[in-house]
């Protein structure tokens, strides 16, 4: 069995350099944040840039507090969050059944994998206008460009990882007289939900980033409308609001998932 | 005493692999037989096909001529287990459901099977660890648990396909007496393959050697020290054990020379 020692000088030594170099790269990201803030706000009140054009932190703030008020910001934000959530799932759910299917039917896999690798490659801003053609304008639209981002990729990536399950591991299933699905609940599926994790934290922001794209070309509401509206009326503030505050959500669903992730590769190893 | 009737026979078993480069014959015509509670190991160069007969007698794949037939009293088909080169403990299950595994897949998970398993962790010393991630766990010990979770389908007939090769030699030594120990003491027939002529040597009732590719049976070698008052603790300090060492190299040089 092995052993860990963590009383020694040298080990508590050790610990408390790494703490102390994590409070340093914590520290640096806050001040490289404020740094830019700063020099932004100055830049726009000393009137070095536009302020018209560039919008002031001081700015977006006040427009910020101005529109969770009225709840306008926060219904928009909602809109985005909910059809991002549903794009992210069916991606997932989609994916799943996808390229579990293929593993079972590897015929069917090596048929349907170069149209997926096309797909996969293809500009997907180019189907929208299709999307539009046949469901119309609307949150069904939106969540179709929301998966059409990140599905192809997420099944291929998927079904990859599952044919390349340790060929020894499935044949230790067989000689435990283990059939195709025992194979596949005991070796094949669980062995692929750190890669399945990984793809998630990926396919969060291509969901996000396709449902921006369905919102710039048919949204009715939601971050991706303002920022198209705030731009065609000159109202850059909106638009460099609808920006932060898609980073902010980003960070918050990547550090979500990054959380779960080291939950589950703490649980698996 | 070591029962006598045959347990296994395997007549004129050939196989061949067939690829889009052509057939590659791996067997040509393999006879043996094996006896009950007896300990069968079989040596030869690497990829001569030792591996390939373990697959056949197992049922994982099937001869393209030849039988293999099993001889019980009751008829029954042999439950076979099969212990791999590598420990393949699933990272993400404890030790104790790694050993349930076989249990999970046939559907068996009873009262009486779980407390042969209990009985079993206990028996080999193994019970403080059941809860522990395979990852906090030796090379060596990782490998006792391999068996154990072999040995909790009850196996009639035990399959080592050359466990011990991926261990360093010291744990090597003192995993193979564990399990030669193991299976000795649960009474197991087993057939080990290895290209390790010591490892034969000091495990085996019986030695079948093995040519190169295709592969076909050279010689067949009876180990007796308890014959002559060795015990398998003596073994590899006796001259027996060089004697017979001499022999299987003698038979077998040519054939690793290529």
């Amino acid at each position: 069995m092995k052993t860990q020692i963590n009383s020694s000088e040298g080990q508590k030594d050790y610990m408390r350099k790494a703490k102390l170099h994590k409070i340093f790269i914590s520290f640096s990201r806050v001040l490289v944040f404020v740094g830019f803030l700063a020099l932004w706000q100055t830049a726009s009140s000393l009137k070095w840039i536009d302020s018209f054009y560039f919008s002031s932190p001081y700015a977006i703030a006040k427009l910020f507090v101005h529109d969770i008020h009225d709840m306008s910001l926060l219904s928009h934000i909602g809109v985005t969050l909910i059809e991002s959530g549903i794009s992210f799932l069916l991606i997932i759910i989609f994916a799943v059944i996808a390229a579990s299917f293929f593993w079972f039917y590897p015929s069917l896999g090596k048929m349907f994998e170069p149209f997926l690798i096309v797909l996969n490659s293809l500009p997907k801003s180019a189907l929208a206008p299709l999307i539009i053609v046949w469901l119309g304008t609307g949150p069904r639209t939106v969540i179709l460009c929301g998966m059409s981002v990140g599905i192809f990729g997420c099944i291929l990536n998927l079904y990859q990882a599952f044919e390349q399950t340790d060929a020894e591991r499935l044949k230790l299933i067989e000689t435990l007289g283990g059939n195709k699905l025992q194979k596949y609940t005991k070796v094949v599926f669980p062995q692929n939900i750190p890669t399945f994790i990984s793809l998630a934290k990926v396919n969060i922001g291509l969901a996000l980033v396709g449902v921006i794209i369905g919102e710039f070309l048919a949204g009715r509401q939601g971050l991706g409308y303002l920022i198209i509206y705030g731009s065609q009326v000159f109202k850059l503030d909106m638009v460099i609001l609808s920006i932060v505050i898609l980073c902010v959500i980003a960070m918050l669903l990547y550090g979500i998932l990054n959380l779960l992730n080291r939950k589950v590769i703490a649980r698996w190893q | 005493m070591k029962d006598s009737r045959p347990f296994l026979r395997l007549k004129h078993v050939t196989f061949s692999y067939y690829s889009v480069t052509g057939e590659t014959q791996a067997l040509e015509d393999i006879n043996f037989s094996v006896q009950k509670g007896s300990f069968v190991v079989l040596v030869g160069p690497s990829g001569c096909g030792k591996s390939t007969i373990l697959s056949l007698i197992s049922g994982l794949i099937k001869p393209v001529s030849g039988d293999i037939t099993f001889y019980s009293e009751d008829f029954a088909a042999p439950r076979i287990g099969y212990m791999l080169q590598h420990d393949h403990l699933l990272e993400w299950r404890s030790v104790y459901r790694n050993i349930m595994l076989g249990l999970e897949i046939n559907k068996i998970k009873t009262a009486e099977n779980l407390a042969f398993i209990d009985e079993l962790l206990e028996k080999y010393h193994l019970s403080n660890v059941k809860d522990l991630k395979p990852s906090a766990l030796s090379g060596g010990m990782r490998q006792r648990i391999a068996l154990i979770r072999t040995l909790a389908l009850r196996p009639d007939l035990l399959l080592l396909d050359e466990p011990f090769s991926a261990l360093d030699y010291q744990t090597r030594l003192s995993v193979s007496k564990d399990v030669y120990d193991i299976i000795k003491s649960e009474g197991k027939t087993a057939i080990l393959v290895t290209h390790d002529i010591s490892e034969a040597v000091a495990m085996a009732d019986t030695v079948i050697m093995l040519t190169k590719p295709p592969c076909s049976v050279k010689g067949i070698i009876p180990i007796e020290f308890e014959k002559y008052g060795i015990t398998r603790d003596e073994v590899r300090n006796s001259k027996l054990f060089q004697q017979y060492f001499d022999e299987i190299w003698g038979e077998m040089k040519n054939e690793n020379t290529n």
